[in-house]
Parts: C-alpha cells; structure tokens; sequence
C-alpha cells in the first residue's frame, strides 16, 4: 500500500487493487468454468463409454445395485465375476474352433485360432449393435452376454468397492453425516440378506464337510473373512469361551447350537477315528422352571446332533460322589462345609481328622452318604483301627469323639439338603451330555456345594482322558463364591478340559473386575456377544484397527465442498454402538482381533418331554419309608472285608437291592452245562 | 376239480406252534424241527404238510439236514409280519446255533414252569426302524413277574457266539447291552438313560470254543459289571 506525500492514501494504488481483485476474481470465474467443462467433457466421454459397452454396462450396474440391495462385500461380485470364465473361455474354444466357412454364432470370423480368439469380444460386440440394430434385441443381449457379463460384474464390484470406500472414509456422500447414515442402511441390508439365507432351506446345515461348526449367517465381518455363512472350526469349540447376553436376545438359541456342533463334529471325529468320544456338561447356575425347559430343549437339539442320552441332573440322574479316590473324597467333602476362621480352625481340623479317618478306613471308603454317615461313630471308627492294630488312629479317635456327634450333625444336614443327586450309581461315563441345574437363585448355599462336587467329579473323570469334554457354565457367578471361576478356568486348563462361560452381562461373568478380565482375556475360541448395554470391556479386549478420518469444508449456501482433509486414526474392531443396537439372535463374534457379527441359525429339536422320575427308584424311595414323591436312588450295599463290620449294615443292607442279579445256574446249567470262567 | 378242491387241506395246521417257531427263527434244518416235534417221522409230516400248504418251503441249502423256512402264506397264516425271505447262506450256521440254544433252554423245567418267553432276533428287527445303527441281540428271553424262580421278572439277553470278534468290540456290545434301558425300536434318546433300571438284567453268552477266550476276556473288562454276564458253551448239536 502506498501513501501520497501528505499522508493520505492516492486513489491510483486502490483502482490498482481493485483492478487485481476483478483479476483474481476473473481468474477463479474462468478456473470454475474450465472445472465445470472439464467434468461436462469427463461425463460425456464416460457416457459415451458406457452407451457403447452397454451390455457391460448394464451388467455392472446390475451387480453393483446387487452389492448394494443385499449389502454385500465386493469379494462376493469378484467370485461371482470369477464364476463367470469358464462360460466365456468355453465360448472363446468355440469362436476358435469354429468352422471357418460356416455360418456361426455371434463372434466368429475369419482368420488364424489365435487371432479369432483375440478378435472374438470385438465382432461380438459388432454383431451385438447390428443386431439391436434390426431390432433383435434378445439375440443381441445373447451375442454380447458371455464376455459382457464377467466383464460387468467385475466392473459392478469395483464400482461398488469404491462406493464403500468413500463412503468408509467420510468422503463420500452430500453432507458429512451422509457415511453414518449410509452405513444404517447398509447395516439393515445385511441383515435382512443374512435373515433370508436362514429361511432358505438347506442353506446353513450344522457342520461344512470338513467338520467345521456353522452358527448362522454372516452380517458384516471386520478383519475376519467375509463369508455367507459364519463358521467356527472344531477347534475352537475345544478351547475357552465366553458368551454374554442380556434375557431374550437369543443367548440359549447361540449356546445350543454351539453344544449340537461341539456334539456332532465330536461324533464325527469319534466316528473316523480322530479323537474319543465328546462330553457336553452344562451346569445351569439359575435353576427353576426355565431352566428345565432349557434342559428338555437341550435335550431334544443333542439327540438330533447325535447324542445317545442327555442325563438331566438331578432331575433324572444322579452322580456318585463316592466314585472319587479317597484323598480327592475327604477335600471335596471338606469343601462342602462352610468353615470359619480364627478360633473356629481348630474345630476345621478337628472336622478334617474325623473325616479322613471315616474315608480312610481299613474296610475301604465309604460307598454312600449313609454309609458315611454311620462311620462317624467313635465306637465303630475305634473299632475298625483297633482291629488294624493302627494305634495311632484309635488315639484320634479318642481324642475327637466328642466332636463327632457335631461332625455327624453338620453331615447329615449337608446331605439333607443335597439330596440324592450325588448318591447315585452313574458317572459322566454313561451319557453323552448332562445337563447339570444348580439351585443358585433360590437355593444359594445348596448350589454351591453342588458346584463344588460336580466340578470335582468331573476333573477326576477328565483325568482319564477319555472324552474330549466342553464344560459349559451359565452364570456360573452365582455359585462361585467357594470356586472362583478362574481357578475353575485354571483347573480345566491343566486338564485338558475347554469350559464355555455364559453370563448376562459383562458383571455376570465373575465377581471382581480383576476376575472379569482374566477371564474374558482368556478366552482363546473366542467371545460372543449378543445386546447388552455395556459391550465396553469387551470391545476394549477386542482391539483398535486403523481408521481414516475426513474433515469437509462447508462451502456456504447450504452445501459442503469436495474438498477437506484426511488423516489416519485408531478405532475399535468393535463397534459398541452396534452391540448395543443388535436385534434378536445377532451376535458379534470377537476373535483375534476382529469380529464377525453373526445371525444366528436357531435349532429346533423333534418333541419329547422330560422322562418321568424312575420307578424303581420311586419304589425304593417309599420302601425306605420315604413319601411317595421322595425318589432316594438306591444304595449298593458294601459287604464287609477281612473281617471288619460293615457300617450301617444292621439298619439298612437288607433293604438295598444287590447289584449283582440271583443265582441262575438251576436253569443255565441244565440247558448249556456249566459256567465258564 | 371239485374233487381237488374237497381233498384240498384246511388251515387245520397241527402243528401250530412249530411253524411259529422256524418262522420266528427265519428257518430250521430238519433234525432241529424233529428234536422239536419229537421224532424224525412227525417232522418230515409236518413239513410235507406245510408244503402242501404253501406255508412252507424247504430246500438244501448247505450241508447237512435240509432246511425248511416259512413263506408269505405261512407268516400271513401265523399272524407275523416279518419279511419272506429264504434263511441267507452266510448266516445259516448261526440260525443253526441260536436255534439248537432256544431248543435248550425251551427243554428246561425251569423256563416251562415260568412259562418264559424267547423274543427272537427277528421280531426285535422287525419293530427296528431302519438304518438305526444299535446293536441287536441275537434274542431275548423275558421270565413272567411272579414265576416260581428266583430271577422271575427279569429280562435276559442272549448272544451267540460262533467266531471271535475283537476283545475292544465284543466289550462294547456288552457294555451297550447291559447299558441300555429302553426297548428296542423306542426312541433313541431312552435307548439308555442314566438312572434308569437297565432292561437286561443279564446277558447269556453262548460261545463256541474258539470264541470262548475272546468272550471270556471281554467281560473281564467290565469290572463290576461282569457279574451280569453269563458265559457258558453252546448246546451239543449246535455247530453244523
């Protein structure tokens, strides 16, 4: 700017400013006109392209608008694209091939093989218009189709990949809230796609052929590949899981199809010789009504993966908690017993050397809780020692007798409440899934225990080794004050066992956050998540995964410009957003750092209601002066060995039925001689 | 041709019994009917007189006594509705053995004063349904509730065996036949249910010599279970 010599401005420098300014503004008239005849050019020639490709053209707009109508990933239109060559490298033999002098289809002409295979799309596309030309329109479609239309899907998958992309990078759209809006939609599309592959018959059968478990269809995957239907290997069903969903959004619809795959892939491999036989034991922490129901469905969906028998505990079937090796007897019934702390430890002891002097016994460990029971008598205990000439045990003895009454007392009231579930005859050996109910809402303490003794029983027995066993826990936090459920994690772990933990909500899964954490970072096959209000630990475990992030310029008058900037940012894999929104039977597959959202095929089993109470034991129950409804299993009786008595043997081994069947030789012997042994 | 058809045999089949017999055992060589009816002559009688019939046909089909099996006539006019089908080649010697093994143990004082009853191989097939993969036994022999012995109310299962098979698959049959608790032909899922009474309270293995060891080490295997098999030889005759 300059000034004139008495200091005030010259009006020749502001006409010269002005001047620049009608330049400037010249310039940018002119810059925006040649943009605008450059896009006008642009649009003309692509136009052009397009109207004379046409049938490439409408192939690629079908395929994109199939992208978009059923959302799906441009890997699918590649395939499809891919799918088509052998019908245009079959046509292209055929052109070659073709006899020169005679009339051929459309593509055929003179010249060497090669140079007919070279030119053949062209005279197709010539033949194409000449015959539009005459007004054959379908044998014009026919003439252009088999290179048309590989050619156009490939087109369509590309155009709808950049769709997807710029729409992913904020670039895309009217307005910046056009991607978050697409994507809403794009989201129903999927589903609504994923919800028809469900209802079309045949189209999700339990296993693939090579033995991998189908859940449902695929959603949407992110850095998991995207295929229609969404499979887990067999594997995976073999390591730890977690499952978290609120009441009614289809969690026991995921976990029985889980169990039915983990179940009939296990069959499969048993059959072929590729691994033992599978052990599904699911132990249902709520209890009640519904969890019965749950039982008789569970029941029916395994029968039809395969499963021989579904024991249903306790309602039909008990355990023996007598089966376990002495030392693991005397810490699992210790166990069962709240004990205190400070001045109470001496009577814990005390409890502890009563209890093993009962189980370790000359005469053998006790087979029942009757049979226990009646060894906590310091009369017999001393008796028994004595007879063994084991002085130091007859001093225990002495010494607690007068805390054996109280030991008795707390026993029997254990097994009073226990019942007669794990007094029975069966082991995990005789059924090919059972289906534990734990009282845990309203019976907190009596739940507890059962937790404890059945997670024992079933390490001892996964000690043998010979099932591949699934231990499924459904909220198991309400039991697991006495087990907490890592060291129940931990446990199976060394043993080979992969324990599935269900929960309602991410504060279901265990009682301390500490505990939450340990185990959902554990969960080597993965984590399912279906709606719940609070997926944020989850997505957190899940991971980030880079993101491009676009600003736009507002332009003025209502609208944004095309110009702004990007730059890279971190965003979570999962999106929470999502899981909080996520309808009925969706879930969100977490595993290795990605994650498919899933719809997920339900299972219906063929009907069969629950068996009735047996009527043996029914009838046993009322022999022992129970009350008709009283279904106690029956006690085997032990028979007395080298000598010693026989506890509890003068009040009930007569009314116990004898394993072992009578004596039959009267009619074996007449009618094939005698035994062989 | 009235005269034919006033000559032509009524249904009065006097042998009723014995006909159920080898239709139930899909068929019986001729020295197995003549131990059943008592004497070579009233067999050979009876089997002319089924013929006649067309209730029964009869036919060499290996060495040995000829055999005799029930046609469709024979099973429509027994009331059975097995399949008609002539006893197969490859199986004729164990239709032998399990016969000559109901022909002995029907012979006891014991199973007539139960009044037993033995439910063959084939009627258990016939309430199977079709491509279920369980194993059958070769019969089951059911005493009465109240009967004068000591095992009345049980269910027995009987297997015959002629050629060893493996000690790890024998043990197997076993195990599921004194596992199982349903009927056969119910639905899979009751087939065996922990908890409840097992349906065979013993399993009678009848074994050959050279099976004898293979079964013998089987039920050794059992544990506690082997209490509820019997092993005892096949019956003189059985083998051909």
């Amino acid at each position: 700017m300059s000034l004139g010599r008495d200091g005030q401005r010259s009006p020749a420098p502001r006409a010269a400013v002005r001047r620049g300014h009608a330049r400037d503004a010249a310039r940018r008239d002119r810059g925006v006109l040649a943009r605008a005849a450059f896009r006008l050019l642009r649009l003309a020639a692509v136009t052009a392209v397009a109207a004379a490709l046409a049938p490439v053209t409408l192939a690629a707009a079908g395929a994109a608008a199939a992208g978009w109508w059923r959302g799906l990933p441009p890997r699918r239109l590649y395939a499809a694209a891919a799918w088509c060559l052998p019908m245009a490298a079959a046509w292209l033999a055929a052109v070659a091939l073709w006899p020169v002098r005679a009339s051929g289809p459309p593509g055929t002409g003179p010249g060497p093989a090669w140079f007919r295979a070279a030119a053949a799309p062209y005279r197709a596309w010539l033949a194409m218009w000449r015959l539009a030309g005459h007004g054959h329109l379908a044998a014009a479609a026919v003439a252009a189709a088999p290179p048309a239309i590989p050619l156009g899907i490939l087109a369509g998958g590309l155009a709808w990949a950049y769709r997807l992309f710029r729409m992913r990078t904020g670039t895309g759209g009217l307005t910046p809230a056009a991607p978050a809006a697409f994507d809403a939609r794009l989201w129903r599309r999927q589903a609504r796609s994923a919800k028809a592959l469900l209802a079309a018959p045949g189209a999700l059968p339990l296993l693939t052929p090579n033995g991998a478990v189908v859940t449902g269809a695929t959603i949407r995957s992110v850095r998991h590949r995207a295929g229609r239907r969404a499979v887990i290997p067999y594997a995976r069903l073999r390591s730890h899981q977690v499952v978290i969903g609120s009441t009614g959004t289809g969690k026991t619809t995921l976990l029985l199809r889980l169990w039915a795959g983990f179940m009939a892939a296990g069959l499969r491999r048993y059959a072929d010789g590729a691994g033992p036989r599978p052990l599904l034991v699911v132990l249902d922490c709520k209890g009640g009504a519904s969890s019965r129901k749950v039982a008789d469905r569970t029941r029916r969906v395994l029968r039809d993966a395969g499963a021989r028998s579904t024991a249903i505990w306790p309602d039909e079937a008990a355990l023996s908690l007598w089966s376990l090796p002495p030392d693991r007897l005397v810490t699992t019934l210790l166990d069962l017993i709240e004990h205190g702390t400070g001045g109470a430890a001496y009577y814990t002891d005390v409890m502890e050397a009563l209890v093993t002097l009962a189980v370790g016994a000359p005469c053998g460990p006790p087979a029942s809780s009757a049979d226990f029971l009646a060894r906590l008598d310091a009369g017999w205990l001393a008796a028994v020692y004595g007879a063994s000439g084991d002085g130091a045990a007859v001093a225990a003895v002495r010494s607690g007798y007068r805390a054996v009454e109280d030991v008795k007392l707390r026993f029997r009231a254990l097994w009073r409440r226990l019942g007669p579930a794990l007094d029975g005859g069966s082991s995990f050996d005789d059924a090919d899934a059972w289906y534990c109910i734990l009282e845990g809402t309203a019976e907190v303490a009596v739940a507890e225990a059962q937790a404890r003794a059945l997670t024992d029983l079933l390490a001892h027995y996964a000690v043998g080794g010979r099932r591949e066993i699934l231990l499924a826990v459904d909220e198991f936090s309400a039991v697991s004050r006495r087990l907490p459920i890592w060291r129940l994690y931990e446990r199976a772990r060394s043993l080979g066992l992969a324990v599935q933990v269900s929960a309602q909500s991410w504060e279901g899964l265990a009682g301390s956050d500490d505990e939450r954490y340990r185990v959902a970072a554990t969960a080597e096959g993965g984590i399912w998540l279906l709606r719940t209000p609070r997926p944020g630990p989850v997505a957190e475990l899940a991971g980030m995964r880079a993101y491009v992030d676009t600003s736009r310029r507002f332009a003025g008058a209502g609208a944004w410009d095309d110009s702004g900037s990007s730059w890279s940012r971190q965003a979570p894999v999962l999106d929470a957003d999502i899981v909080r929104r996520l309808d009925v039977g969706q879930a969100a597959y977490v595993y290795r750092g990605g994650v498919t959202y899933v719809q997920v095929k339900r299972l219906t089993g063929r009907q069969a209601a629950l068996a009735p109470a047996p009527a043996r034991d029914v009838a046993a129950g009322r022999a022992a002066g129970g009350t008709p409804g009283d279904t106690t299993l029956p006690l085997p009786s032990r028979p007395a060995r080298r000598g010693y008595p026989a506890a509890g043997a003068a009040r009930t081994a007569g009314e116990w039925p004898s394993p072992a069947p009578p004596d039959a030789s009267e009619v074996l012997d007449e009618a094939f001689g005698a035994r062989r042994d | 041709m009235t005269m034919r058809d006033s000559r032509r045999p009524g249904l009065a089949v006097r042998d009723a019994d014995a006909l159920v017999f080898a239709a139930d055992m899909y068929g019986v060589q001729l020295d197995q009917l003549a131990a059943l009816l008592g004497g070579e002559r009233p067999a050979r009688a009876a089997a002319a007189r089924w013929r006649s019939l067309g209730y029964a046909q009869t036919a060499r089909l290996g060495p040995g006594p000829p055999w005799l099996w029930v046609t469709r006539a024979g099973l429509a006019a027994c009331g059975l509705r097995y399949a008609p089908a002539a006893p197969a080649l490859s199986r004729l010697a164990h239709i032998r053995a399990v016969t000559a093994a109901r022909i002995a143990l029907e012979a006891t004082d014991a199973y007539r004063r139960a009044s037993a009853f033995w439910r063959c191989e084939r009627r258990l097939r016939s309430r199977h349904g079709v491509g279920v993969r369980q194993h059958l036994p070769d019969a089951e022999v059911h005493w009465p509730d109240g009967a004068p012995v000591a095992w009345a109310g049980e269910c027995w299962a009987v297997e015959v065996e002629l050629t060893p098979k493996t000690v790890a698959r024998t043990t197997a049959i076993m195990r599921e036949i004194l596992a199982r608790t349903g009927d056969y032909g119910c639905a899979a899922a009751d087939a065996a249910v922990p908890g409840r009474p097992p349906r065979h309270a013993r399993a009678l293995y009848l074994c050959s010599p050279a099976a004898l060891t293979t079964v013998l080490r089987s039920r050794a295997e059992l544990g506690p279970r082997a209490a509820r098999i019997e092993v005892r030889d096949l019956p003189p005759g059985a083998l051909p």
